[in-house]
């Protein structure tokens, strides 16, 4: 079994970019339009792919690294992350936490890279992402937190494998963490109301902006670490916050509904709802700390279980 | 143990042979001397941790000196030859040139002995010493060093807050000792709540002080930044952890039975410290007040490891209460060598360039490839980044106030949740700063001609450097090495309660094999750099909108913290200054000046100074200089005492 969601693991990283896809066709019919292909990221890496990279004059060995790095550490983030409770022995272990670090350094090889190049956009879209991740990551390990709290572990296998059957739905805590998860995933995946990933306009973009210098191949790892990023999280929130039972099989099953259900909620809020001022987000982000706090104080105090 | 104590005398000697060699003039060798000495301490604080003996004396609660190492006075002996020598080999290159450098040197040394005598001191007279030694030296040492104004005025802030604080010391130390309780625990037990509230909260306050905590903290961004750099290096890298293993002495070994609202107490001032340290981090311009703002954020992520011990132990999880201490104890070696190789840095740095101004750096990477790269390492472990040391300390908290959650009551469980929060978002927050930093400093252009010119140190200063950077990655990479005898010198502890690994392995986490998650790192970066292959495009320059790329359009440091400083602006507070000069309807130019006052230093430490300056001034009309005015007071007086003494109310 552990071969097997071994094997589910790597292919996450060739189904990835299938996600972004997806969200962006469903958003499309939702408004009327015929939209791209689900597979268009693919096209997309695969253009890139035959372009060769540039180097801006004057930048040096941050940014000729960064793009690798953000590639790997989203390769290793994959490894971590267990499909429907159960994972491959890459040797790297489980840990919730140590996947909140890679995708911390990853944040910091792409903001360095922007003031590599020195352009005022990249730095100003960098600047930006780390101000929210400052109130997102927050957010991020008080929702970890929730979910390891039935488990008594932060492994996320056995989170997940706490998550599973309908007795964890009977108390509020796991509602509460559900509900912020979904703030988490529209934030780690720049998704609206918080980033738009539609938009090309340098003043707005946050997630996009450090992308800017880069072209070729350095920009296909780039693209790629974001659909991994659509990966990782949706995945986690399908496995810890979604109701699933049953063996392995049953499970994968779940899981893969989950992650398509997840899309779709994802199109549909970017199709009903505007981009918040930038400034708003935190506050948005305070209330998702506010809701996990509740929840686990309810937890604690037993309400519920 | 005789040989080991000898070698820790010869140690200590050796020290000060180097001192009085750097008096002599012969400064150079005097620090090479100094290093030599350092070494030989270290080796025995090592012998002492590992072995798990006593050496010399035991504490005792009388006034005759008693010198003595046990297995915590050995880690921090360690921890400061660690940091010490590659300090003294960076000052060898770096001092000569200094203003008084033959009396900075040999004061160097005292400071050192100052250090390693706290660690010693086995009775109360010669901790006191030893302790007040440690607060003067390196004030004398500084006002040898720099003789401005700003710089004295600093140094009396320093002086006068650590004092004022500093005797929370005094009375905890004086109430154990008169209960006869230093290194007897069971004696305050039997002394009752009031004397052990008294003696926590001394110690809290006095060691606290001496730590940085907030809001004590005022002194710390004053004086770090104006001493010579090695000197910097030590106050920031060690002598506020020398403060901290007071406090554990006091707090966790001395106490008997700890009290829960010390534990609470611990997360709430660890919480507003790390917090708040990093928030005034990063709207600092000038780099080595930056890095001494770090340093409150970074004792306080350290408290925050110090609260969840004691709140485990309340719980009776004494495995966890173990492992958190030795997250904390962790952070203390892990911050005091990123930290001294940062304020090194920064005086390479400054001797290169000439400025510590961060808008004025810029692209020294490539220009000092030994001392950036260094820099470069020593930012990333700050930021708490895989696989580095800063990150696996960083787990390890983070981890422990993960499992605080878990156990009731109530409001430890949720403010282990919140100080949890609070410490996630310290991180980004030091991630936030230290890209800025990194960005301004060592990427990007040149800003001044002076960068542009600028080259590597001499030997002396890289090698210190790089062997600080080392030890960031070494310890990054088998931080399991060092965790289960750490988690030995536990309270309450019985040996090491984890396994040698080279990674964290800890049952309740998912582990953090941090040797194969930086092999995997940098193997996957390897094969996705050479998959990705040559460049066959010319390079192109940024785009900039068409426009052509100038200096002035050069981002800093203010732009990128002012997301973050409109979010907060509220609890910042900025104060600016515009001036546009028109004539003629023409704007001729506009100069802007901004900066974030310390939100205490307004609110808190300037109306009480004020409060202060009004009270002396009303008293001063009681001294009119004329002797019959005086008459009359004593006259008051004696008819007072008269009054007093016939109504009986002495008794």
């Amino acid at each position: 079994m552990n071969a097997l969601s071994a094997i589910v693991q790597i292919a996450g990283g060739a189904l990835a970019p299938l996600l972004p896809g997806s969200i962006q066709t469903l958003k499309a019919r939702l408004q009327g339009r015929r939209g791209p292909s689900a597979l268009q990221p693919y096209r997309t890496l695969w253009r890139l792919w035959r372009k060769s990279a540039i180097d801006p004059e004057g930048t040096g060995v941050v940014y000729w690294l960064a793009p690798p790095l953000v590639a790997a550490c989203l390769l290793a983030a994959l490894a971590i992350v267990p499909v429907a409770g159960h994972a491959g022995s890459f040797g790297l272990g489980h840990d919730a936490l140590v996947l909140v670090g890679l995708l911390a350094l990853a944040r910091f090889a792409l903001a360095a890279a922007a003031w590599d190049t020195g352009n005022g956009f990249a730095l100003m879209a960098a600047a930006r992402d780390l101000m929210i991740s400052v109130f997102g990551e927050a957010l991020l390990i008080l929702v970890l937190l929730i979910a390891a709290l039935s488990a008594h572990s932060s492994d996320l296998r056995a989170m997940s494998t706490a998550a599973a059957g309908s007795h964890i739905w009977s108390g509020p805590a796991h509602w509460c963490g559900a509900l912020a998860f979904v703030l988490v995933i529209l934030l780690e995946t720049g998704r609206q109301p918080i980033d738009n990933p539609d938009t090309h306009l340098e003043l707005t973009m946050i997630h996009e902006g450090p992308l800017l210098e880069y072209g070729g191949r350095d920009l296909a790892f780039l693209h790629w670490a974001a659909a991994a990023r659509h990966w990782v999280m949706l995945v986690l929130g399908a496995q810890l916050f979604l109701p699933h039972w049953g063996g392995f099989a049953a499970s994968l099953g779940l899981l893969v509904a989950g992650v398509a259900g997840l899309c779709g909620v994802l199109a549909l809020i970017e199709t009903a709802q505007a981009k918040l001022r930038i400034l708003r987000v935190p506050a948005l982000l305070g209330i998702g700390c506010a809701i996990t706090l509740a929840g686990v104080g309810m937890w604690v105090a037993g309400v519920g279980a | 143990m005789g040989l080991l104590g000898a070698g820790a005398l010869a140690g200590a000697t050796t020290l000060g042979l180097g001192g009085l060699l750097s008096a002599c003039g012969r400064l150079r060798a005097g620090l090479v001397v100094q290093c030599a000495g350092m070494t030989l301490l270290g080796v025995a604080g090592v012998a002492v941790l590992t072995g798990g003996e006593v050496l010399g004396a035991a504490f005792r609660s009388t006034i005759a000196p008693a010198l003595g190492l046990d297995p915590l006075s050995g880690f921090f002996l360690a921890v400061l030859a660690l940091t010490a020598v590659p300090t003294l080999v960076f000052a060898r290159d770096y001092l000569p040139s200094s203003p008084g450098a033959r009396a900075v040197g040999a004061l160097t040394a005292a400071f050192l002995l100052a250090l390693v005598g706290v660690l010693a001191a086995r009775d109360l007279t010669s901790f006191l010493a030893f302790w007040e030694l440690m607060t003067l030296v390196p004030a004398a040492a500084i006002l040898v060093a720099r003789r401005d104004r700003a710089v004295r005025s600093a140094i009396y802030a320093y002086l006068a807050i650590t004092h004022l604080g500093g005797a929370g010391v005094w009375i905890a130390l004086l109430t154990l000792a008169h209960h006869g309780a230093i290194g007897n625990p069971a004696a305050l037990a039997t002394a009752g709540t009031g004397a052990q509230t008294l003696v926590a909260l001394g110690a809290l306050v006095g060691f606290g002080t001496k730590a940085g905590f907030i809001p004590l903290h005022a002194w710390l961004p004053r004086a770090h930044p104006v001493a010579p750099a090695h000197l910097s290096a030590l106050m920031s890298g060690m002598m506020i952890k020398i403060a901290l293993y007071g406090l554990i002495r006091v707090e966790f070994q001395w106490l008997g039975a700890t009290p829960r609202w010390l534990g609470l107490a611990l997360l709430a001032v660890g919480l507003v410290s790390s917090l708040g340290g990093v928030l005034w981090a990063l709207v600092q311009h000038d780099l080595k007040r930056l890095l001494a703002y770090h340093s409150i954020e970074n004792v306080g992520i350290i408290a925050l490891g110090l609260g969840a011990s004691l709140l485990f132990a309340d719980a009776g999880q004494p495995t966890w209460a173990a492992i958190a201490f030795a997250a904390a104890l962790l952070h203390v070696a892990n911050h005091a060598i990123f930290k001294a190789l940062l304020f090194l840095g920064a005086g390479a740095l400054e001797r290169a360039v000439g400025s510590l101004e961060l808008d004025h750096l810029g692209g020294l990477l490539r220009r000092m490839p030994w001392a950036g790269g260094a820099f470069l390492i020593g930012s990333m472990a700050i930021a708490g980044l895989p696989p580095l040391n800063g990150f696996a300390s960083e787990w390890l908290i983070l981890q422990s106030l993960l499992h605080v959650a878990f156990y009731r009551p109530l409001g430890v469980a949720l403010a282990g949740a919140v100080a949890l929060a609070g410490l996630a978002a310290t991180a980004a927050l030091a991630l936030l700063c230290f890209a800025k930093v990194v960005g301004l400093v060592l990427l990007g252009s040149p800003r001044r001609a002076e960068c542009a010119a600028a080259v590597d140190p001499p030997l002396g200063m890289r090698a210190g450097m790089v062997a600080l950077a080392v030890l960031c990655v070494v310890l990054g990479l088998v931080p399991g090495l060092v965790v289960p005898t750490l988690t030995g010198l536990a309270p309450g502890a019985h040996g090491a309660v984890l396994a040698l690994h080279a990674g964290l392995s800890i049952p309740g986490t998912g582990s953090f094999p941090a040797l194969a998650l930086a092999l995997a790192l940098t193997t996957l970066t390897a094969v996705l750099v050479r998959v990705r292959g040559r460049r066959r495009a010319a390079p192109t320059p940024t785009w900039v909108c068409g426009q052509p790329v100038v200096a002035a359009l050069d981002w800093t440091s203010a732009a990128f913290v002012k997301p973050l400083r409109l979010v907060l602006e509220t609890l910042l507070r900025p104060r600016r200054a515009v001036e546009v000069e028109r004539s003629g309807g023409m704007v001729q130019s506009i100069t802007y000046a901004g900066h974030v006052p310390s939100l205490l230093d307004t609110s808190m430490y300037e109306p009480t100074i004020r409060a202060g300056l009004r009270a002396a001034s009303v008293a001063r009309r009681l001294q009119s200089g004329s002797v019959r005015t005086y008459a009359a007071y004593l006259l008051g007086l004696v008819i007072g005492l008269l009054v007093i003494v016939h109504t009986g109310v002495l008794g």
